[in-house]
């Protein structure tokens, strides 16, 4: 198509569009002109239509809504007034109403309309909640308690707008009053449960027992689910699931809805109490839960109980999985792999093996996958390395190539590993293990030969947990294989494992192996981590030196920095980070 | 060296370093010199001070090149030298001789000049015993360009210790014997108690009746080591509260908390000025709740109907020739520099004696910054605000560290004055 013939049919589609909009009329023509920003055709349009109906509610909320971009929400003024004219009854009009006198900054107005929409509303909430939130907009927290009290005193009941009310309380660092406003709200509108505990939870460390006193007052089940999330919050899982236990109803949907609420704020727990909090958590939802859910719930409290450390626990509920009527296909995703997951963590990797065949259809292949590596480092850690590369098999993604690198590195295979890390490249895993390869690569790049088993049985035996025979395996390697050749990075590594067992002689001795001329890529990093032992030790003199020997002798090196820092705060130059 | 001896050697920069010249540095490498650049292409502006001070402690000579490259030092290229730089990360550049003359040429033909530096001053900061380590810009500045300094309080003032150093920095004392005059509004709190009672134990054991008494005693002694020849650098409210306890000669400025008795309702009125370094004819802060001391500060920032917005302050031109001792107290590689808050913040113009130089202002407002002047035969210095690097610095705020400000022109202005007593020139006008 010629650019003339392109140029033209633009122009014609503009042309039908113009023509388009040209022929709407009414309230589409406004909506449209809104649509498109062009906000003061639209502010224009909508006043039109507001001359002949003041009181068409679409139209006047669309005024409001474009007469805010053009900075002019005050504008709005004439309009709402002949639409109260025109219907004095109408709470959407009101509501604008209140929201274009906050806009021109008159509160008496704000009042006054406020007042007069509860007349034509008696029983309402509505017009003292709107009434407060226009002082709220003008930032007038006195002019919104105002609001939200008289509306109290006139509606005549003790719980009205109390959300409202708490909010106020809370704004103002009145926890204790919140807490009265929440729990007066919750026991009315179960709903705000969540929004009671977020309020609450931000309560500051020395109110916090003044707020949990006003709720143990209230002897209601509401009170007792609010106690239970706020001490789980505030670092009490275990007292708050007390609480929540001893009032769980009978009523085995709310009593479920309370526990995954209760369950909810311990998300992230980390402490091996709230972990174990969590299990218990799960077990009690478990026990309410038809047999699928129940399973899951056994199975996920089980890895909670293995993340606390609590085997017996975690192994009393796999069992019950195990024994449950439910087949194990019959569990949920999610919770066959958490299964598998535990069992492996849990060192019993024929049952995980066994379970990975089974449920393994039901699973989609990435996840059958990442199952199948968590064996493999399973079966590693076992010492077991031909059931690993057996479960591994030929896993040729990024991961699986990665995994490959390791058992060929356990084996001795330096150039085997080497290859397969490359290929793995620096996006296996997460970042901690990229950063780990990283560091490998450093050791085993110099090397020369193909195959260095001890290598091999050392790393194997950093990944069992076994650091003295690690140690002992690399201080060997650094002796065997020379500087420039793999021998300082070896004795670098030998020496932070000894650092890092609480051995600091052998590691001083061994950082001193590795910080040689011959080995200019070792040196700087050994140097400067001797320099932080013996600053460590006390031995400030010695550690300075150490320091100031690493940045006249490799200024170029990206570690000089560091040290300079280290150096800055050894002799008290700056605060001690 | 005491400002006497700087003066006496008037003329004596001609002598300025010279490659041919006697005495000269020997020659350690083919290059004989380091240039150290203090514009943006040095790496630690606040190190290189300390670079310096401690080649003039080793006995060595150097020059300052004002206006030269942001104010840049001129030292031998000795091994001393060049190790020092490079293990606190200094950029430097090797000179020549024939690279040596043509910026001396430059500097000969423009705004610029160079100022021998000859002798480390003998750095003192008074600050109680008790006082927080990083509590202090000054103390802060000099750690972290490793300047040696000795701390000294109110029994080495009062006995005559101040007679054994060059240069002397206050910071954040209160003079009028206070507290601060954190008393009330933070009573109770466990660093005020120890405050309280560690200045009225000291003032008992000196022998004074109030530590409001004692206090001035000590703003006297401050002012004789001026009067004899002696740098004194302030910062905070040591600037206003040295002054006001100055001029309260027989006059009781202090709140009955402070020494039992009210401050007189007419203290303004019978300030006596004359005694005072910088200020004059101020307006005292009568109430005793209110931490702020007069109307000297301009942005009275513990007054919360008066307190002002931070701008950035202009540091002024002086001419290099004419005006050396002002040229250096501004060498900077930058002239307009962010607010920060103290006690006393910045210093309100009307309040300024007329011979007081102003060093550094903010444009438009009734308020200067950065102040400098003479009584007798010394110089003082006082630079509102408390931390260059914390605008806002709160009580019990996390330290500065100032490797993440290796370029702060804020606290250049500082290192500025603990090297000026270095330098020898003729004196000029200022």
């Amino acid at each position: 198509m010629s650019r003339l013939r392109v140029t033209a049919l633009s122009l014609l589609l503009l042309s039908a569009a113009g023509s388009a909009l040209a022929q709407q009329s009414g309230i589409p023509r406004a909506f449209e002109l809104e649509r498109r920003g062009e906000y003061a055709g639209a502010a224009a349009a909508y006043r039109t239509l507001l001359a002949a109906q003041p009181a068409d509610l679409a139209a006047l909320l669309g005024l409001e809504r474009v007469l805010l971009p053009l900075n002019q929400s005050a504008a709005i003024l004439p309009q709402v007034r002949a639409a109260l004219a025109a219907d004095a009854t109408n709470p959407g009009i009101y509501g604008v109403a209140l929201r274009a006198w906050a806009a021109a900054d008159q509160p008496d107005s704000i009042r006054a309309t406020a007042e007069r929409w509860a007349a034509a509303a008696p029983g309402d909430e509505t017009p003292y909640r709107e009434w407060g939130a226009a002082a709220l907009t003008r930032r007038d927290r006195p002019g919104a308690l105002e609001a939200f009290r008289v509306g109290r005193e006139r509606l005549g009941r003790p719980e009205a707008l109390a959300p409202e009310l708490a909010q106020l309380a809370g704004a103002d660092g009145d926890f204790v009053m919140a807490a009265r406003e929440w729990l007066a709200t919750i026991r009315r509108l179960p709903a705000y449960h969540a929004g009671a505990v977020n309020a609450l939870a931000q309560a500051p460390e020395p109110l916090r027992d003044d707020v949990l006193e006003v709720i143990s007052d209230d002897r209601t089940f509401p009170a007792r689910r609010l106690e239970a999330e706020l001490l789980a919050g505030w670092g009490r899982p275990a007292d708050g699931l007390d609480r929540l236990e001893d009032a769980l109803p009978g009523d085995k949907p709310q009593a479920l809805s309370a526990l995954r609420g209760f369950l909810g704020q311990l998300r992230s727990a980390q402490r091996q109490d709230a972990l174990r909090t969590k299990g218990r958590t799960l077990e009690l939802i478990a026990d309410r839960s038809s047999d699928a859910a129940a399973a899951r719930a056994r199975v996920e409290a089980a890895q909670a109980y293995s993340a606390a450390g609590d085997r017996n626990a975690a192994a009393r509920l796999l069992a019950e999985v195990g024994d449950s009527p439910t087949r194990p296909g019959d569990l949920p995703p999610g919770a066959a792999s958490t299964l598998i997951a535990v069992l492996a963590g849990e060192g019993k990797l024929d049952e995980a093996s066994r379970r990975l065949d089974e449920l393994g259809p039901g699973l989609d292949a990435g996840e059958r996958a990442e199952l199948r590596r968590t064996l493999v480092r399973g079966y590693v850690k076992a010492g077991e390395l031909d059931r690993a590369q057996s479960v591994l098999g030929a896993d040729s993604t990024v991961e699986g190539l990665a995994l490959h690198g390791w058992l060929r590195l356990y084996r001795g295979d330096v150039a085997g590993a080497l290859a397969a890390f490359k290929l793995a490249g620096p996006y296996a895993g997460d970042r901690a293990e990229a950063t780990r390869r990283t560091s490998l690569l450093a050791l085993l790049q110099p090397i020369e030969a193909d195959t260095v088993p001890e290598l091999g049985r050392a790393m194997l035996a950093l990944e069992q947990g076994d650091t003295a025979r690690a140690t002992g395996a690399l201080e060997r390697i650094g002796g065997t294989l020379s500087p420039a050749k793999g021998g300082a990075e070896a004795s670098l590594l030998a020496a932070r494992l000894a650092a890092s067992a609480g051995d600091t002689t052998r590691a001083e001795r061994l950082y001193r192996v590795a910080a040689v001329p011959e080995a200019p890529a070792t040196a700087p990093a050994a140097e400067l981590a001797l320099g932080e032992l013996l600053l460590a030790r006390q031995r400030t003199d010695d550690g300075m030196a150490q320091l100031e020997h690493l940045i006249l002798t490799y200024p170029r090196s990206v570690l000089v920095p560091q040290a300079r820092r280290l150096l800055d705060q050894a002799r008290g130059a700056v605060p001690r980070t | 060296m005491k400002r006497r001896e700087f003066l006496a050697r008037a003329g004596a920069g001609a002598l300025a370093l010279s490659p041919l010249g006697a005495g000269g540095f020997p020659r350690w490498t083919s290059a004989p010199w380091l240039l150290i650049p203090m514009d943006d292409a040095q790496s630690d502006h606040l190190k290189a001070y300390g670079l310096a001070f401690r080649m003039l402690e080793r006995g060595g000579r150097a020059e300052w090149f004002l206006n030269y490259r942001g104010g840049s030092f001129l030292l031998p290229a000795d091994p001393a030298t060049t190790r020092d730089a490079a293990l606190a990360g200094i950029s430097t550049e090797p000179l020549d001789d024939g690279a040596l003359v043509r910026i001396r040429g430059e500097i000969a033909g423009g705004n610029m000049d160079a100022v021998p530096l000859e002798k480390a001053p003998k750095v003192a900061v008074y600050a109680p015993p008790n006082a927080a380590p990083w509590d202090d810009a000054v103390t802060m500045a000099l750690n972290y360009a490793g300047i040696k300094f000795e701390k000294i309080w109110d029994p080495e003032v009062v006995g005559q210790r101040l007679r054994t150093f060059d240069w002397l920095h206050l910071h954040h004392e209160d003079f009028t014997g206070q507290y601060s005059k954190f008393f009330l509004n933070y009573a109770g709190a466990p660093w005020l108690v120890d405050m309280v009672n560690r200045n009225r134990a000291m003032a008992k054991s000196l022998g004074f009746a109030t530590v409001p008494a004692e206090k001035r005693a000590v703003a006297v002694a401050i002012a004789q080591f001026v009067e004899r020849g002696g740098f004194l650098f302030a910062m905070c409210t040591a600037t206003e509260t040295l002054d006001l306890a100055l001029a309260a000669d027989g006059v009781d400025i202090a709140a009955s908390y402070a020494d039992g008795t009210p401050m007189q309702p007419d203290a303004t009125a019978r300030m006596r000025w004359e005694h005072a370094l910088a200020f004059q004819n101020a307006q005292l802060e009568l109430s005793p709740t209110v931490p702020v001391y007069s109307d000297i500060d301009g942005h009275q920032v513990n007054s919360i109907e008066r307190r002002q917005p931070l701008g950035s302050f202009t540091l002024f031109n002086f001419s290099a020739k004419i005006d050396p001792v002002a040229t250096m107290l501004v060498q900077n590689h930058r002239q307009v520099i962010p607010d920060f808050y103290g006690l006393t913040t910045s210093f309100t113009r009307h309040t300024l004696k007329p011979s007081v130089t102003v060093l550094a202002d903010e444009p438009g407002a009734p308020w200067v910054k950065y102040i400098h002047g003479e009584r007798g035969q010394g110089t003082w210095t006082f630079f509102g605000g408390h931390d260059p690097e914390d605008p806002q610095h709160q009580i019990g705020d996390a330290p500065t560290d100032l490797s993440l400000h290796p370029h702060s022109p804020g606290y250049r202005l500082i290192l500025n004055n603990v090297l000026f007593p270095a330098a020898k020139k003729k004196e000029l006008k200022t």
